[in-house]
């Protein structure tokens, strides 16, 4: 799982906004999620390819926050993404 | 239920003036009005912020009473003194409004933050609901930025519409669009009639008039069935001899990319024009106020032909062809913008191509960078 690449799926529109939030837009559903900055931060990397191990040493640097619950916070918005259909 | 076409904001509460910030694009769209030497092969020409500054002076004057200007092109975010355009106009206390491909949008998205309140409208161009239809017409690439455009105004509150063509490829899709717009947030959606460029432009993606007729009862159901506005341009087949459109009925004036004042935005630089008869003067040498008399006039005159016209066929009991009934296409007529129709000069368009969905772009759909 700390390997796996997960890629954004082409019928999701990124956009970022000042203050490192961002916007996705599902084409299929022609609706808007919000991101907040941390969320913001995990989708960038998905759309570099980084996997999530790569994620967890991104948020650990960017932010005061140990592996281990960094960890769990992206597992979280990666479930929330998929259920959504926001990622494959 | 209606059985008429909703006409899209039908008449302008404002008087607006359309003005052409540039005569480039970014894009390479095969069906554009605008001539393509213009847009294309001529150096750019981009209007000048200090003859701007003089015509909306001249035309907030009483005799005039205009009160709001709507951007053209070209494509407006490509004007480099963008800020310094809509600064201006927002500091002579008018509103503006621009029609954009969303290519550059992020260019131009700070400047609207800064000038909201003086902001009417954005109007996006859009070919089609999806990726692959729009980017068949504007480029790959395209339907992403117009999304992320659409996305900026709809967090941050700046109001946009989006203004679709109705086409043989866009015709089984009017409601695709409309869903897309409603869910985007967009205030209204517009639609327009093709406007021919060339006979095998308008044989291949222009409307019968039967096939007209049921687009726009089409339009008129979405128009019922969606709270946003969903309604067609004034081009649609009408014989109201009332002034049909807002050129007409003295609420709008064009003035193109060189600064010469004309009848309206769809007769200006038309793709293979044999006449410019719809230009009364040139705002670098005359005020705007002087100008717009003539203007007034060749307005008169040409709803008085448009009136006859009408009569002529009343009393002969026949009904006018698609051609006189649709006043776009008559005033295209009017002023010699297609001659190529009775066969007096060859067509200088480029061909179009039946749009069918993941189709390889032609040459002509390809980006340039500006």
């Amino acid at each position: 799982m700390n390997n796996t690449v997960l890629a954004p799926p082409g019928h999701i529109v990124f956009t970022e906004f000042e203050g490192d939030e961002g916007v996705l837009v599902d084409l299929n559903s022609k609706r808007y999620y919000t991101l907040n900055e941390t969320a913001t931060l995990v989708w960038r990397a998905l759309e570099k390819g980084n996997t999530k191990a790569e994620i967890v040493r991104l948020m650990t640097t960017a932010y005061d926050v140990t592996p281990e619950r960094a960890a769990a916070s992206i597992d979280n918005l990666l479930s929330s993404l998929q259920s959504h259909h926001l990622l494959g | 239920m209606s059985n008429g076409p909703a006409t899209s904001a039908a008449r302008l509460e404002r008087k607006s003036i359309s003005l052409e910030l540039t005569n480039i694009c970014n894009l390479r769209c095969s069906y554009c009005m605008r001539d393509e030497d213009s847009l294309y092969h001529t150096p750019a020409n981009f209007f000048s912020v200090d003859l701007l500054r003089d015509i909306i002076r001249s035309a907030k004057q009483p005799e005039c009473a205009f009160d709001s200007i709507s951007f053209t092109g070209g494509e407006v975010t490509i004007h480099p003194r963008f800020r310094e355009i809509i600064e201006t106009v927002r500091a002579e206390g008018w509103k503006y409004s621009f029609v954009t491909n969303g290519w550059h949008f992020d260019r131009v998205y700070p400047v609207l933050l800064d000038n909201l309140d003086a902001l009417n409208v954005v109007a996006f161009s859009l070919d089609g609901a999806t990726r692959e239809s729009h980017d068949y017409w504007r480029g790959e690439g395209s339907f992403v930025r117009v999304v992320r455009a659409l996305t900026r105004c709809y967090v941050r509150g700046i109001p946009f519409i989006i203004k679709a063509p109705i086409r043989r490829d866009t015709l089984p899709h009017l409601q695709e669009f409309a869903l897309f717009s409603a869910r985007m947030g967009a205030r209204a959606l517009h639609f327009s009639h093709l406007l021919p460029t060339s006979n095998s432009a308008e044989d291949e993606s222009g409307l019968t008039q039967a096939e007209r007729a049921h687009c726009e009862q089409e339009i008129a159901v979405l128009s019922n069935i969606f709270k946003m506005e969903v309604g067609v341009a004034a081009g649609y087949y009408n014989l109201n001899p009332d002034s049909p459109c807002n050129a007409l009925s003295d609420r709008s004036a064009n003035i193109d990319y060189h600064g010469r004042l004309s009848l309206c935005c769809n007769l200006s630089g038309y793709r293979g024009a044999a006449a410019e008869t719809d230009v009364v003067a040139d705002l670098t040498k005359e005020d705007f106020a002087a100008g717009y008399v003539r203007l007034r006039r060749l307005a008169d005159e040409q709803l008085e032909r448009r009136r006859l016209m009408l009569e002529k066929h009343a009393l002969g009991g026949t009904r006018p062809d698609l051609h006189s009934g649709s006043p776009c296409l008559f005033c295209l007529q009017s002023f010699g913008k297609i001659p190529w129709r009775d066969g007096s000069q060859p067509s200088r368009s480029l061909p179009v191509l039946s749009a069918t969905p993941n189709s390889p772009s032609a040459v002509f759909l390809k980006q340039e960078s500006v």
